[in-house]
């Protein structure tokens, strides 16, 4: 514990005070998360938490990373960091303050662990639907048009319209909802049909760790069905 | 400082993400993870979740158990010990939906006659206006505060949505015929502010009497929970009277929930028999349900000592009481 004495010395603010700004950022974490469904949070809005009492300049990271490491020694949760990259498409209004990072938290549990204790099967309907559609993003080559990827989803009786499906509810929602907790982003792009609306796959689902599971998922299936997939 | 493994790690994320569970699940998660189930290693289930608390208070949570009142059966949760900023944050609900579910709670602890409910239809007709008077900015200048045009509008079918996923996200519990009670995340949550709030608590375990039986002594605050009161009366030497004022406690109430108890879907080995004409049988099942035979002689002795007869509960429910004292 020497070493976070140390640390705490250079920014002259006591144990005390750090263990409560650190149990702030972490509450916020688990608070907001629950409230916006696990929607990544901006880094912002941490740093904010610290720097609305104190002036020191590296006490936000100093603080972020502290709560880091209780979420994971308390929890078992991970916090990480997503980069959010610009919309390929540069529509230069908006990037230059969507530029940033957003923060998300994971499990850390094994996943046999997670499935049979921990995991709401009352939510398990969102992530299959999750999955399919990064899926489907993914085969399409990162990005898709709207219209095409409509095309799949009515393939699989999601309809636009639906706004009471048994399982998902509203459709549109549960889509934008997907671009909400970033796991896809909107662009728009000057096609010579005029403007083409496209969904590509956001930081949530470029993180690699989700990345290389997706990936494995699809060629599990692929491999599974025999047949080649048809993707029109 | 010994770390948090995986395993208290998973049952933690499993209350986090599925919500409180009954304690039958949360034992067989504890019985899945650890290899050891809780009913034979018990000191082993105290110490782990001792540990996750030690850990847990960092942040101001907490693990603990709770008995839904209703059912005398335990549920186990994470609950949030402090009211701060960013606690505000953790709710899907609106303000004014707030204020809903609070004038519902008020309304139910409220209730002179300790059943801890109210019906659906006095639910909708909360008013939202008398829950702007309870907050801390009234207390100034002595000035009425303004009612939130929220408040003022927020229509039926609004608090009729609001009451569906009350219930659906177990803050409420509804019956099917329309009675409106607590859900078990308001057990869990509220007990600190049941507390802060004089709800009169039950003699026994002295948590909040919410849903409770009464003294049938119109003068007696005493009210003791009804599996309080058969687990102080089901040994051997105590006296069935009213630990208060001495008057002697109604035994329809525990001979009610002996045939109550005979209805309970779960355990159809043990309650296979009719109900009995006499008090015999009623100590012959109270023997049955009891989880921890603690003394093996008092089984025989109870029979004889009872005087205990089955009446029709209509005769000693109790309607009023000018007693109770609530804020």
């Amino acid at each position: 514990m020497a070493s976070s004495r140390e640390d705490l010395s250079q920014f002259d603010i006591s144990q005390e005070e750090k263990d409560k700004l650190v149990a702030e950022v972490i509450r916020y974490v688990l608070f907001k998360t629950h409230q916006n469904s696990g929607c990544p949070i901006k880094r912002d809005e941490l740093t904010q938490i610290i720097t609305k009492n104190y002036r020191q300049r590296a006490l936000p990271a100093f603080v972020i990373h502290a709560a880091r490491e209780k979420l994971s020694t308390i929890f078992g949760y991970e916090m990480k960091e997503l980069q959010r990259s610009r919309p390929s498409s540069a529509n230069q209004g908006r990037a230059s303050q969507q530029i940033g990072s957003t923060t998300g938290i994971v499990g850390q549990l094994p996943a046999d662990v997670y499935r049979k204790y921990v995991e709401d099967v009352n939510t398990a309907h969102l992530t299959g639907f999750t999955f399919v559609i990064i899926s489907i993003v993914y085969l399409a080559g990162g990005k898709i048009a709207e219209d095409g990827l409509w095309h799949h989803m009515r393939r699989m009786g999601l309809y636009e319209n639906e706004e009471n499906h048994p399982v998902l509810g509203n459709i549109k929602q549960a889509l934008e909802a997907l671009v909400q907790q970033r796991y896809l982003q909107k662009d728009k792009a000057n096609g010579h049909e005029g403007n083409t609306l496209f969904y590509e796959l956001a930081e949530r689902a470029l993180d690699e760790t989700i990345n290389n599971k997706i990936k494995e998922y699809i060629s599990q299936i692929v491999k599974n069905d025999g047949a080649s997939p048809d993707i029109d | 400082m010994p770390e948090l493994s995986w395993r208290h790690h998973a049952l933690i994320q499993a209350l986090l993400s599925r919500g409180p569970l009954i304690e039958d699940d949360f034992h067989a998660i504890f019985s899945g993870i650890t290899g050891k189930d809780p009913g034979a290693h018990r000191q082993q289930f105290d110490d782990y979740l001792l540990k996750i608390n030690k850990e847990l208070s960092y942040v101001h949570f907490e693990l603990r158990g709770c008995r839904n009142q209703y059912d005398g059966k335990v549920y186990y949760g994470v609950v949030n010990n402090v009211s701060d900023e960013q606690s505000k944050l953790g709710t899907k609900y609106t303000v004014p939906q707030l204020a809903f579910y609070k004038g519902i709670i008020e309304a139910i602890v409220q209730d002179v006659s300790a059943q801890g409910h109210i019906s659906d239809i006095e639910a909708l007709n909360i008013r939202l206006e008398n829950q702007v008077l309870t907050g801390t900015e009234s207390e100034s200048q002595g000035v009425p505060p303004a009612v939130p045009a929220a408040f003022k509008n927020f229509s039926i079918s609004q608090k009729e949505k609001t009451l569906d996923e009350l219930v659906k996200d177990r803050w409420l519990s509804s019956t099917p015929d329309g009675k409106i009670r607590l859900g078990v995340r308001s057990f869990l949550d509220l007990r600190s502010w049941f507390h802060n709030n004089y709800v009169p608590s039950c003699d026994v375990c002295n948590e909040a009497g919410v849903k409770a039986e009464l003294c049938r002594n119109e003068g007696c605050t005493t009210r003791i929970h009804l599996y309080c009161l058969k687990k102080k009366f089901s040994q051997k030497r105590v006296e069935r009277v009213c630990p208060g004022c001495g008057t002697q406690w109604q035994h329809s109430s525990i001979a009610d929930a002996a045939i109550e108890e005979e209805d309970e879907p779960n355990r159809p080995n043990q309650r296979r028999q009719p109900p009995p004409p006499a008090a015999a049988a009623a100590a012959t099942r109270k023997r049955l349900r009891s989880c921890k035979i603690e003394d093996e002689e008092e089984n025989n002795g109870a029979s004889s000592s009872q005087t205990c007869v089955p009446v029709s509960s209509t005769d000693f429910r109790r309607i009023t009481r000018k007693s109770a004292r609530l804020r």
